[in-house]
């Protein structure tokens, strides 16, 4: 009974760990799609972040350094997003697909160049290592199963949780956070009381794709930084664009969005021993394909999308200005 | 002094053609940088990446087919997305479309191949492809008249919807599943090369492959549709205003209809061609023209001449950057997509001077009084 | 010293591209006083006051607040100056509550969003003599709420100067009074106060002084109490020179074009157009006068099949036309041209050559699946010979044109068509007199061929020399038909105010309705 139990937990464990990335990645592109400016570079931003971050992380020997070098190396792709969004009116989605493009083939040309020359281990810098390891609270970490599920992993992913609560706290509570969503609903009224749109719009641009990238640090510390033909990103970049309209744009909702994703994410790998545990209810496991697990959050919000759309509810967190460029002398 | 912006409408036509030149000038001078930092000769990789090593080469006729292969996807799917954009219909589905249009191809491939002769289950891939793919914009457009959903982002779903349904396809053995090699105890897909391919024509030892010749008749084709057709021509108005269009009469529901249908259908037919010259599924049977093809289609702003351009030098750029990485093994071949990333942000930029005009405003330091 | 004015212009000039908005403008406010800004459509009223607002930077020129010559280059400017406009379209966040749309703006507000923000704008609400309540979601208020919370956003930023683009034209007579309470008061409380309008009785109604601009060029600034409407309204037009425009003599034809009982509802679901009955008989002009927004652009939609009527008949030769499409009624021979205030709105497609703008009515009617484009050309050629249009080729896009130029091409496309009622809404607004008289020409030869016109205007001048008939529109309901050369200005201008209604002259029969009418004999004719 008891390997069963850890099966289970094991299971609901992971669905953390295998999927802050996703909360990072959302936590962020909401920041940036509340001040109207929709981001599609998500995937490659996290790439970026996530290679430099590696690299000059182990390099340094710090996980506050690789923290600080993601986070840094992906505001600066946030800075392209916003000089040629916001500066130069180029159209967003354009502009998007193009910073996935150069991101993911900067993570390829700065990691294979640097796998050439010598490549670090995630082994061999013990500060990395021991940083990115489990961290028991004490006391909540004892509760039984819910201890270890909840209470007991590396320090990002208590990381990740606090951005996102900061961040609701931030877009709902206070004034700053009012602003930014008057710039995402209608520029033009927030320019006309004196908001100033543009630094908005770059502040939370830069803002939201730094967060992305500590997401996509995570993720190549979750690997163990080794280095194959696929993207450590492999995708959870799309999937953060996903949740978002699943999170209805809100911090909160997207903690609640990773773990329903994350859910079926997680089953993918788990299915099967899970299956193996509890032959009698969950033996059905082993016969879906791993495939419909992966492609779930893409259907479920293709049916948000279309029902919210189809209900033309108002209470949408969809900022109205989403994906406009704004321009005061509009004629 | 003080800058202000002010929008134009008059950019002479030879200053955006600078102004564009520039801008990839630009970058491949910053991309030289890089290459100069690793300490490859810059002016030595460019001429390997931009002849894509056929200069020299014994068999340069077989870079010049591969490249064409790649080519050919690419200019049909920016050509289909044109379409679309025209219409200001942000189709940005076309990874999803062109995989349902392989998956019908593949599909009319092996269930009609062994017994039709090779021309009509050509015809009959190419048809599956366009119908597939066509009604799954379709579907989008419909969704998008009747209730105004968002299709930028239920288009971006359906690419991963799509991708995972093929992926599926690749990996499920079942005895339903004629995708899969029957051969092979791993899931793999099944060739058919042996039993249907798109026809070369040989010249010399260079083998045309008449997708190519279909894919220039189709860019001559939609160059009529969208300049000399009434469809084409309500397109540019329903495109440029909306309000205008209803005014004149025009059915404006009927003619996203049908202009995404189409839209989607070309795409669905580079994939026939795609699946049918390769004569195999893969997982990546798109090779990202879905996106590529975006960008194509915008930085060619949407002319159908400069589709073809904008795909010749982004092919080259792609391909030209595995040839060139055959003698400069230092350089990945992720330098190419890093290229193109910077080549995109500088033209965006430069953009930005074609339709806007920075004035420096004088201090009005009159004084009076 | 020169009097020390609130707000000064000096030599303002803006040009948007081709267009000059305003040139050389002057203009003062003084403390504590009710200025209006009068001017015809288009005339630069609303361009001039966004760049007091920070909206727009003006190309040249100075604005002196309190004496300083200052630099408005934001709307952050504007404020901090205390300069605050309540712009035509609001400038509200639809999702926010009331309370949150002003405190986005608010200065001393804090970090951290407090509840008892509600109750400080309902304390500032009350003391300012409104009644709104701060929680209410913008998208749940009425139009008449939204400029509240507009005006009292204003006041709580601490403006000193307000300045109104057009408040009363979406209000309701009674709405209207209590505004004009509200900005008295306010002036009393010693706010100095820009209101634009067109709208001569409200003019004389609240303002101290009166500027006006015609067609982007400053005139006079005059005391309310030394002028009259007259005055003013040639000032805001122009001095006529002689108006000696044709008015063709045509014997009476049935009537083509019959409206009966209609009304119409605007896009905010008001009644814009309330229970109109007229008809246009074959060569005859029926000019429509009335002040702006009095269901003019309604009316015309709906002739044209653009927007769906709540009851009444429309009927063309006899035949009801409720409920056709666009291109139904186009084929009927009605043709409908609208000239919006940015003059490129309706019926032009604005990124498009003048030859494709050309077919856009009838690109269908060519056979097989190809446009005909050489007919188009032709066209356009003749639309560009004959009516002077000034342009480097049938090919350039009609947005490169002037405004004059791209409403003679809209106004060519619809004539060459061949129609039997035509239907013109503004068809000069913004044009000089030469062209002016180019387009009263046109109109004329299509009357002499039987065609029957609605002519839509603003100048009164004009249309009682070139119209047979005017009817008289206000607030959406038909004061009365008079005849052209009978009426003076003076009894207009009290129709289209509303203080005089002739409708019910004729008792014996419902005012509007055709004596000889196709529709009653249609029976007994086939």
């Amino acid at each position: 009974m008891d390997d069963k139990l850890n099966i289970v937990t094991t299971f609901l464990h992971n669905i953390i760990v295998y999927n802050i990335p996703l909360l990072y990645g959302t936590v962020g592109e909401i920041t940036i799609e509340k001040s109207g400016s929709l981001n599609l570079g998500v995937e490659g931003t996290m790439a970026v972040g996530a290679i430099f971050g590696y690299i000059l992380g182990c390099y340094a020997n710090s996980m506050v350094v690789g923290v600080l070098v993601a986070f840094l190396t992906a505001a600066l792709c946030g800075l392209i997003f916003a000089v040629l969004t916001v500066t130069f009116q180029a159209n967003q989605n354009i502009t998007g697909l193009t910073i996935t493009t150069f991101g993911l083939g900067v993570f390829f040309f700065v990691g294979n160049g640097v796998k050439a020359v010598s490549w670090p281990a995630m082994n061999n810098y013990a500060n990395i290592q021991n940083g990115f390891a489990d961290l028991a609270i004490p006391g909540l970490s004892n509760i039984p199963v819910l201890g270890e599920v909840l209470f007991d992993h590396n320090i990002l992913v208590y990381l990740g949780i606090v951005i996102a609560l900061v961040m609701w706290w931030y877009l709902k509570y206070t004034r700053t956070g009012l602003r930014l969503r008057s710039v995402g609903e209608n520029p033009a009224a927030a320019d006309s009381v004196g908001i100033n749109v543009r630094r908005y719009k770059y502040l939370h641009i830069c803002l939201g794709s730094g967060i992305m990238g500590i997401g996509g640090y995570y993720m190549g510390l979750n690997m163990n930084g080794s280095l194959s033909s696929s993207c450590w990103i492999n995708g959870y970049g799309w999937i953060a664009v996903a949740l978002v309209i699943f999170a209805n744009w809100s911090p909160a909702f997207a903690m609640v969005g990773t773990v329903v994703f994350g859910f079926f994410n997680t089953l993918r790998v788990s299915g099967p021993s899970l299956a193996m545990a509890f032959p009698g209810p969950l033996g059905w496991l082993a016969g879906v394909p791993s495939q419909l697990y992966q492609a779930l959050p893409f259907i479920i919000t293709a049916l948000v999308l279309i029902a919210t759309s189809v209900k033309k509810s108002k209470n949408s967190g969809q900022p109205a200005a989403l994906g406009l460029n704004y321009f005061r002398e509009e004629r | 002094m003080r800058v202000h912006i002010v929008k134009r409408e008059d950019c002479p036509l030879l200053k955006k053609i600078l102004l564009i030149v520039g801008a990839v000038a630009l970058a491949l001078v910053l991309g030289g940088l890089v290459l100069l930092a690793m300490g490859v000769n810059p002016l030595e990789y460019y001429f390997k990446m931009f002849t894509m090593g056929m200069v020299g080469n014994k068999i340069a006729y077989k870079a010049a087919e591969n490249y064409l292969k790649i080519l050919v996807p690419l200019i049909l799917t920016a050509l289909g997305l044109s379409l679309a954009f025209k219409m200001r219909f942000w189709n940005i589905g076309g990874e999803g479309q062109f995989i349902v249009g392989a998956i019908a191809a593949a599909a009319v491939a092996f269930q009609a191949g062994p017994v039709l002769p090779t021309p009509v289950v050509l015809l009959l891939m190419c048809l599956a492809a366009m119908v597939a793919a066509g009604l799954l914009g379709l579907f989008v457009a419909a969704l998008k008249v009747k209730f105004g959903t968002n299709e930028t982002l239920l288009t971006l779903m359906l690419n991963y919807i799509a991708l995972y349904f093929l992926t599926f396809l690749g990996e499920t053995k079942a005895d339903w599943n004629f995708f899969l090699s029957a051969e092979s105890a791993r899931p793999t897909f099944a060739s058919f090369t042996s039993m249907v391919s798109f026809p070369r024509i040989l010249l010399g030892k260079f083998g045309l492959n008449i997708c190519v010749i279909i894919t220039v008749l189709i860019g001559v084709l939609v160059y009529v549709y969208l300049k000399r057709t009434k469809q084409g021509y309500e397109i540019a108005v329903v495109g440029d205003s909306m309000g205008t269009a209803r005014y004149a009469g025009m059915k404006v529901s009927a003619i996203v209809l049908r202009t995404v249908f189409l839209s989607a259908c070309l795409i669905g037919l580079a994939a026939a061609f795609k699946v049918g010259t390769a004569g195999i599924l893969s997982a990546s049977i798109t090779d990202d023209v879905g996106w590529t093809g975006i960008i194509v289609a915008w930085l060619a702003k949407l002319s159908t001449v400069g589709i073809f351009l904008v795909s010749a030098l982004i092919g080259v750029l792609q391909y030209g950057s595995t040839a060139a990485a055959a003698t400069f093994a230092s350089v990945d071949s992720s330098f190419a997509d890093m290229l193109q990333g910077v080549i995109l942000f500088l033209v965006l930029a430069a953009d930005f001077f074609t339709r806007f005009r920075v004035v420096i405003a004088k201090k009005e330091v009159e004084r009076h009084g | 010293m020169a009097e020390e004015y609130a707000v000064e212009l000096r030599g303002i000039t803006k040009t948007f591209g081709p267009v000059v908005a305003n040139h050389n403008v002057n203009l003062n406010l003084r403390k504590g006083e009710i200025l209006s800004l009068l001017g015809e459509n288009g005339s630069g009223k609303t361009t001039l006051m966004n760049m007091l607002s920070g909206i727009y930077t003006p190309d040249s020129g100075t604005i002196l607040v309190d004496g300083q010559p200052v630099t408005i280059s934001s709307p952050q400017d504007a404020k901090r100056l205390g300069i605050g406009m309540v712009h035509q379209h609001f400038k509200l966040v639809d999702v926010f509550s009331a309370a949150d749309n002003i405190w986005m703006g608010a200065q001393e507000a804090g970090f951290v969003l407090k509840k008892d923000r509600y109750r400080k704008i309902e304390e500032m609400t009350k003391k300012f003599g409104f009644d709104l309540d701060p929680r209410k979601q913008v998208c749940n208020m009425a139009v008449s709420e939204k400029q509240t919370l507009e005006i009292i956003k204003v006041l709580y930023y601490g403006a000193k100067v307000i300045i109104l683009d057009e408040p009363t034209a979406v209000l309701t007579v009674q709405e209207i009074e209590k505004l004009f309470g509200v900005l008295r008061r306010m002036r009393d409380e010693g706010h100095s106060i820009i209101i634009i309008t067109h709208k001569l009785n409200e003019v004389m109604d609240i303002s101290d002084r009166v500027a006006i601009l015609r067609k982007g060029e400053y005139i006079t600034t005059v005391d309310t109490k030394d002028t009259n409407e007259q005055e003013l309204t040639e000032w805001m037009v122009g001095h006529k020179i002689d108006l000696n425009i044709e008015r063709p003599k045509m014997e009476k034809l049935k009537p083509l074009l019959e409206i009966r009982d209609l009304t119409i509802r605007s896009d905010e679901g008001n009644v814009a157009i309330d229970n109109v009955s007229f008809y246009i008989r074959g060569g005859e002009m029926l000019g429509v006068a009335g002040i702006a927004g009095c269901g003019q652009k309604e009316l015309c939609e709906a002739i044209a099949g653009l927007r769906p009527i709540e009851s009444g008949k429309m009927i063309h030769k006899g035949e009801n036309i409720v409920g056709l499409s666009p291109k139904e009624i186009l084929a009927k021979g009605i043709s409908m041209s609208f000239i919006p205030e940015d003059r490129l709105g309706m019926g032009l497609a604005p990124s498009m050559s003048i030859t494709d703008n050309m077919i856009l009515k009838n690109y269908n009617d060519a056979k097989g699946p190809f446009v005909d484009r050489k007919a188009g050309r032709e066209d356009a050629q003749r639309v560009i010979e004959e009516l002077g249009v000034v342009t480097p080729s049938t090919e350039t896009p009609v947005r490169r044109l002037s405004g004059g130029n791209v409403q003679k091409v809209l106004l060519g496309r619809e004539i060459k068509a061949g129609p039997n009622v035509i239907v013109t809404a503004y068809p000069v607004r913004g044009l000089d007199i030469h062209s002016s008289y180019a387009i009263y020409n046109i109109l004329n030869e299509q009357k002499k061929s039987g065609v029957g016109i609605l002519f839509v205007g603003e100048d009164l001048d004009v249309m009682m020399a070139l119209c047979d008939k005017i009817l008289v529109l206000c607030h959406g309901k038909v004061m009365g038909v008079v005849h052209a050369h009978k009426t003076t200005k003076e009894e207009l201008g009290l129709m289209m105010t509303g203080s005089l209604d002739l409708t019910h002259k004729y008792e014996d029969k419902p005012a509007g309705y055709a004596a000889d009418s196709l529709f009653q004999e249609k029976g007994e004719e086939k």
